[in-house]
């Protein structure tokens, strides 16, 4: 069951779009957990033992796996139900939000009053063509198209009915996650400012304001209709972000100006250009001994055909054209391309920080990371995957 | 003073994928999600409103059974009927010529 967002910006829905709401959400669970259960018995007791024996050895890369399926009637109804679902996701969610549209923008300046946070807009910024030219996640509109909030607002009340509750109340379990996974790993680390590139609706950011109070939170997207929902929420729920409209590749800061550069969800849609000129700019405004840290989905080299094929359906079907190409990479290599140090990469799985007993949260951050095929996907037995950097202190 | 809301899309741009080789079988596959969808809508409605009926006394399920609509009920169900449809067929238009059926099935 998707969580009813709790902060004054959402949308009020009438009572039929919230049933479909809930309908789409059911669907996806559905989808996610039982139809991909179904789907992977369907390959490992029907299309494996075929494409072994069509190879004349083991399935050895998703490309081979994918090109089997492809042909599976399984397959064929779990991508268009999927595909659909995703479609029905913003149907079901964009009436509500084109009824609400009048009175956001007056929301939004009312709670900007409220003090604490902050919206710094700059309306010269080129917006990339992954943004600009693409409606990303099949959201119709993309993300940068309006000069209202409105993007925001769809992409906000769209997650909810989206994630399926995997993503917690406020949406921000990743950020809550990842941020815990910091305070609780590294408690001698005590972050005075905190970058989040690519952050949308401010979602994650808001996580780390909460869990580090006494930090200066920043975030960072080149949508100014996302930052300016962003702001509004991050203020109706009183926790103080800093939003800016900037191009993570070509940072706008200070050299050695934050503790934290944090990303969620954000790498697999650039290029591998631009992640590379990413992280050389995160090196960059980090102080030394600072921490770069990534939610990503794992790496395809810790996975299995299967599961590697399985995460990468986005890329083929929800618009996310660097997805595979950035799981193909090793982090690694991406991390040193960008100027950290050999020894300074680590990686990590953490298990949701919003659904997990406080001591197994703490127990599981510092056991050693394990892989399999459920890590980084939105199913029953999540766990997030993340991966970062120290910058060397001298 | 109030400014006029812009109109939001509902479709994402580009064509849709085919999964199947069978002409009209992902559009089908669509249809089937829709109703499944304002069947889920009615179904949820019409739960909520005996509800609210038994709270308040109403023994609904039963004056239901032997329910006749008057003439301006019918045409309402008619028009309700026809938004319905647009719904249902919504991805046999998308990829080629929108056409406005105003609503009439």
């Amino acid at each position: 069951m998707p969580f009813e967002l709790s902060h004054e910006l959402k949308a009020a829905h009438d009572r039929d779009s919230l049933a479909r709401q809930d309908f789409v959400s059911s669907l996806r669970g559905y989808i996610l957990n039982d139809m991909a259960a179904g789907m992977k018995a369907r390959f490992e007791d029907e299309v494996e033992p075929a494409l072994v024996r069509a190879l004349g050895r083991p399935v050895q890369s998703q490309d081979e796996v994918h090109g089997a399926m492809r042909k599976d009637t399984y397959f064929k109804f779990y991508s268009s139900v999927r595909y659909n679902a995703q479609e029905m996701v913003w149907r079901a969610v964009t009436p509500g939000v084109e009824a609400a549209l009048p009175d956001l923008t007056r929301q939004i300046d009312q709670l900007s009053q409220r003090g604490g946070g902050s919206l710094s807009l700059d309306t010269n910024l080129d917006i990339p063509s992954n943004v600009a030219g693409l409606d990303v996640h099949l959201m119709p509109g993309g993300y940068a198209n309006t000069d209202t909030a409105a993007a925001g607002a769809v992409y906000d009340n769209g997650l909810a009915v989206f994630s399926a509750g995997f993503m917690g109340p406020n949406l921000d379990d990743i950020g809550l996650s990842m941020s815990n996974y910091v305070k609780h790993r590294f408690p001698d680390f005590r972050p005075e400012r905190i970058l989040d590139c690519g952050c949308t609706v401010g979602h994650n950011a808001a996580a780390w304001a909460q869990t580090f109070p006494d930090a200066e939170v920043h975030g960072i997207d080149v949508s100014a209709s996302v930052l300016r929902y962003a702001h509004g929420r991050a203020q109706s729920l009183g926790l103080p972000v800093h939003y800016h409209q900037m191009d993570a590749t070509d940072l706008a800061f200070e050299d050695a100006s934050f503790d934290v550069i944090f990303t969620s969800m954000f790498l697999h849609e650039l290029s591998v250009r631009d992640i590379k000129r990413f992280f050389a700019e995160a090196h960059r405004v980090l102080r030394p001994g600072g921490l770069l840290i990534n939610m990503e989905l794992p790496p395809n080299r810790e996975l299995q055909p299967y599961d590697q094929f399985y995460l990468d359906w986005d890329c083929y079907y929800n618009k996310e054209p660097f997805y595979r190409a950035f799981r193909d990479q090793n982090p690694e290599d991406l991390i040193a391309a960008g100027g950290f140090g050999p020894g300074d990469y680590f990686q990590f799985t953490v298990p949701q920080f919003s659904f997990t007993d406080p001591d197994a949260f703490v127990a599981a951050v510092n056991a050693p990371p394990s892989f399999d095929g459920e890590t980084g996907r939105l199913s029953a037995s999540l766990n997030w995957f993340g991966f970062g950097a120290w910058k060397a202190k001298t | 003073m109030e400014t006029a809301a812009p109109k939001l899309p509902l479709d994402a741009q580009g064509r849709r994928p085919a999964f199947f080789t069978e002409d009209g079988v992902d559009q089908l596959v669509t249809m089937v999600l829709e109703l499944a969808t304002e069947l889920w809508v009615l179904r949820e409605r019409v739960f909520v409103i005996e509800a609210v009926a038994s709270r308040h006394g109403v023994p609904l399920k039963d004056e239901v059974e032997t329910y006749t609509p008057s003439q301006a009920e019918r045409a309402t169900l008619e028009g309700m009927r026809g938004t319905m449809m647009n719904q249902l067929f919504r991805t046999l238009n998308r990829d080629h010529r929108p056409v406005d059926t105003d609503g009439k099935a």
